[in-house]
């Protein structure tokens, strides 16, 4: 048989380069790191959901830490600030929005302050003046001793208390006072009964690296200066100043200004590298239908108490877009969002030397579209990886291990296994019944119930194609053998006369429809047309019927198989995530093959729609289904009232695809099989095949070891008088462990494989 | 003399039989070859036909995560 090249060596310095453009086209499809609305509308920047999370958590004190980061003052700005992240909270639109600004209020009025910010601070080495009073300047003070710069505030008041009335005359007492103990917290120095005129301004031009005044103090020394609003930046002056009213005018104005006096502090243009400063649309998804309570929580007085402001906060559905990770187990187990697990498998592409961290996690992606489909932008995992496996690929940088046993099962349907024959006594045929490589290896019996059918109801003769579409190199990324997989099945069907293609399995109709450039029917659409043979029966009880991911997007298909269980007499009950958002089953990718860990959730993850059977349209669906216990049936078990029985291990299946062809050889074309018997006897202990299966160790290579022990009587004898014998073949070497019963007889207790190549060193 | 280095040792102290040569293998120098890389190792070998012997828990244990990380490279 034919074997695979495995990559000539890890040294390999090169890399196919991703464009940043292909990467960020995909990459910023996924919102997931989008602001959440409220965050987005707050010209602050004051983390809204963060907030509100931990106040719903009672964590008052975390709440208010994350509120003065926005706010220095909080009892200030949440008395006057207007609320635009209530307008766009997404639960109005099914009732009422989070009361956000209340329980602000309530978070600056009962979080304790923290003082951890202020312990270990080094100060910048720039120095800041601040010259003038009222909302501006406190902000502003606020502002840039939250940047750690040297800060001085110069005010024609005789204490903080008036400096802070002159600001905020309007709250009360308790409040006062609190903000008052903030202010003096902070690391301002005051000198105060300034009387700032010309001279005074000059005298801190010199001595300042940066001076800022107020709106008064500004119009009254310079008449008539114009301020630039995007940076409240005076700059033929060269003052840091603010113009309007209000508290939201005056703190917007503070953080502008704040990074205007940062840029200049640095001799940087304050108008370059500003950041989005202004409050924005957000592009981020949310499923209103999490929302609960769509009513707000009543106050009991004037402002909500701490209870309440909790109660409100926990309404709070914490928009969040995570609509691809609810449904698809494989993004589930690697924890990560598509935009962010997208950068990292391309990044993985781009390393020119070192270890390929990603490499698990591109590989074990089932390529089977869900995503693209539930994601509200369309994000494509599918493309993501798909692609990067055909980029290591093409570097030679792609480990063949995880993919060496599904790439050598296709040889072996395309080789051993292949059968393509017109219908005997036909000299031309219309059609070639295509079943796919997993229905002949899982129901082999159904595969020939469907060709002998096929044969006797549809005219103009039917030939049979036993083989694989090639879509297990497709997922692979292994393009060239992709390409020589086409030009063999190409040169077949053209020796049939490129009948039309009937397929049995909805991948192997997608593959051999892109490969032919032509239409190919589903055998569903076919039983559909010519109605269902005698004795087709569904179940007697009712079933979930789980969609192939080679079907998405194939409407035609989902309605014809529907309508088929419906003439079997199949009651269907309803699954989530059905028709084109159905998940796949864990074969697609050949995730089974090099991740059969994250492989058994995916098909956990699809057995959890439902507690029925399960009828499925493609045979390796059934065949997983099956694997975890599931009563599991494909639709043409039901037409042909075949049961293929408990599922298969790795060895079945190739024998079942022999044993088919050979039976079918015989029986319809009388051409008399290769001669498998063995002439000599081998048998495995029950823990041996289990052993095999789960190390994909076939019976084949077990008898291509046995062959060599018995034409060279190599092996070792262990102390329990067992012999080990041992073969290298292809990338591997395998070994069997096993004893001899009688003459003739071997039986064998376990096999093991390894794929480095051991050889004796001299010296 | 240098200091020769193995990257792992197993004695199969007398335990193991070559069953074409009817001799117990001894320990012995063999290498691994993988993906271009080398290790050298001893392992049991049979001193008559040079069998080397590699065991059930090596192949699944050292040298598949060995192979793993090389994989990965």
């Amino acid at each position: 048989m034919s074997q695979i090249q495995e990559r000539g060596s890890t040294h390999v310095y090169k890399v196919n380069k991703i464009s940043k453009e292909e990467m960020e086209s995909m990459v910023t499809r996924c919102v997931y790191e989008e602001a959440p609305f409220c965050n987005a509308a707050c010209p602050l920047k004051l983390d809204v959901r963060a907030m509100l999370k931990a106040a719903a958590a009672g964590d008052f004190k975390k709440a208010l830490l994350l509120y003065e980061k926005a706010a220095p003052f909080p009892l200030i700005v949440s008395a006057g600030c207007e609320a635009p992240c209530e307008q766009k909270c997404r639960l109005a639109e099914r009732g009422d929005a989070v009361a956000i600004r209340d329980i602000e209020a309530a978070v600056s009025r009962y979080g304790k302050q923290s003082r951890l910010g202020t312990i270990f601070r080094t100060r910048k080495k720039k120095s800041v003046a601040i010259l003038g009073s009222g909302l501006f300047p406190l902000f502003l003070a606020g502002e840039i001793e939250k940047k750690a710069y040297p800060l001085s505030v110069f005010c024609e008041q005789e204490d903080p208390e008036g400096f802070l009335r002159s600001a905020a005359a309007f709250l009360d007492e308790e409040a006062f006072r609190t903000e008052l103990s903030r202010l003096k917290g902070k690391d301002i120095e005051f000198a105060f009964d300034c009387r700032i005129d010309a001279a005074f301004l000059e005298e801190k031009r010199q001595a300042f690296d940066v001076v800022c005044v107020s709106e008064a103090v500004l119009d009254r020394l310079v008449p008539g200066a114009a301020v630039i609003g995007e940076l409240m930046f005076c700059e033929e002056e060269k003052l840091v100043s603010c113009r309007g009213e209000g508290v939201m005018a005056a703190a917007f104005g503070a953080k502008k200004a704040a990074l205007t006096v940062d840029r200049l502090a640095q001799n940087l243009d304050p108008r370059n590298m500003r950041g989005s400063e202004d409050p924005f649309e957000s592009r981020l998804y949310t499923d209103l239908d999490e929302a609960q309570a769509l009513t707000r929580v009543p106050r009991s007085g004037a402002a909500y108490t701490e209870a309440e402001a909790a109660e409100e906060a926990k309404r709070c559905i914490q928009c969040h877009c995570e609509e691809c990770m609810k449904s698809c187990a494989y993004l589930k187990h690697y924890k990560k969002y598509p935009g962010l697990l997208a950068k990292e498998i391309y990044n993985n592409t781009q390393i020119i030397m070192g270890d390929h961290q990603l490499n698990k996690p591109m590989n074990a992606c089932t390529l089977c579209g869900q995503c693209t489909v539930v994601c509200p932008n369309g994000f494509d995992m599918a493309q993501v990886c798909a692609s990067a496996r055909r980029n290591m690929v093409s570097t030679d940088k792609m480990p063949l291990a995880p993919h060496e046993f599904a790439l050598m099962d296709m040889l072996f349907s395309n080789g051993d296994a292949f059968l393509s024959r017109k219908q005997p006594g036909q000299d031309a045929c219309r059609y070639v019944f295509f079943p796919g490589c997993q229905a002949s290896a899982v129901a082999p019996a159904t595969v020939k119930a469907a060709y002998l059918d096929l044969c006797e109801r549809v005219d103009g003769g039917v030939a049979l194609m036993l083989g694989c579409c090639g879509a297990i190199c497709d997922w692979a990324g292994r393009y060239e053998m992709q390409e020589s997989t086409r030009e063999f099945l190409l040169s077949e069907l053209s020796k049939l006369g490129d009948p039309v293609i009937i397929a049995g399995c909805p991948t192997c109709r997608k593959e051999l429809a892109e490969l032919t450039e032509r239409e190919v029917l589903g055998i569903w659409e076919l039983l559909d047309e010519i109605g269902l043979p005698e004795g087709a029966k569904g179940l007697d009880r009712p079933a979930a019927l789980h969609d192939a991911c080679g079907a998405r997007g194939d409407a035609r298909t989902q309605e014809t198989v529907r309508r088929l269980a419906e003439k079997l007499g199949v009651t269907l009950t309803e699954t989530p995530y059905s028709g084109d958002r159905a998940p796949c089953c864990g074969y697609g990718g050949l995730t089974a093959y090099a991740n059969p860990e994250v492989a058994d959730e995916i098909t956990q993850k699809a057995l959890e729609r439902s507690d029925a059977p399960y009828v499925s349209y493609c045979m390796a669906c059934r065949d997983r289904f099956a694997r975890q216990g599931r009563e599991s049936r494909h639709l043409l078990e039901l037409v042909y009232g075949t049961d293929a029985g408990s599922p298969p291990d790795i060895s079945e299946k190739r024998w079942n695809r022999l044993t088919l062809k050979n039976e079918l050889l015989q029986e319809l074309w009388q051409e008399e099989p290769k001669e498998m018997k063995l002439n000599y006897e081998l048998r495995y202990t029950d823990e041996a095949r289990k052993l095999m299966d789960g190390r994909m160790i076939l019976t084949d290579d077990v008898i291509a070891v046995m062959d060599a022990f018995r034409e060279t009587g190599e092996a070792i004898e262990d102390e329990d008088g067992l012999l080990v014998a041992r073969r290298r073949m292809g990338n591997a070497t395998f070994w069997v462990k096993f004893s001899i019963e009688g003459e003739n007889a071997y039986l064998v207790h376990r096999a093991w494989s390894h794929r480095m190549n051991v050889v004796k060193r001299e010296g | 003399m240098a200091i020769e280095k193995n990257y792992y040792t197993i004695d199969p102290q007398g335990k193991l039989k070559c069953f074409k040569c009817g001799v117990p293998l001894i320990k012995g120098k063999a290498k691994f070859l993988y993906l271009d890389n080398g290790f050298p190792v001893e392992l049991p070998v049979c001193p008559v036909c040079g069998f080397v012997y590699v065991p059930e828990e090596l192949a699944l244990g050292k040298v598949l995560s060995v192979e793993k990380a090389l994989e990965d490279k």
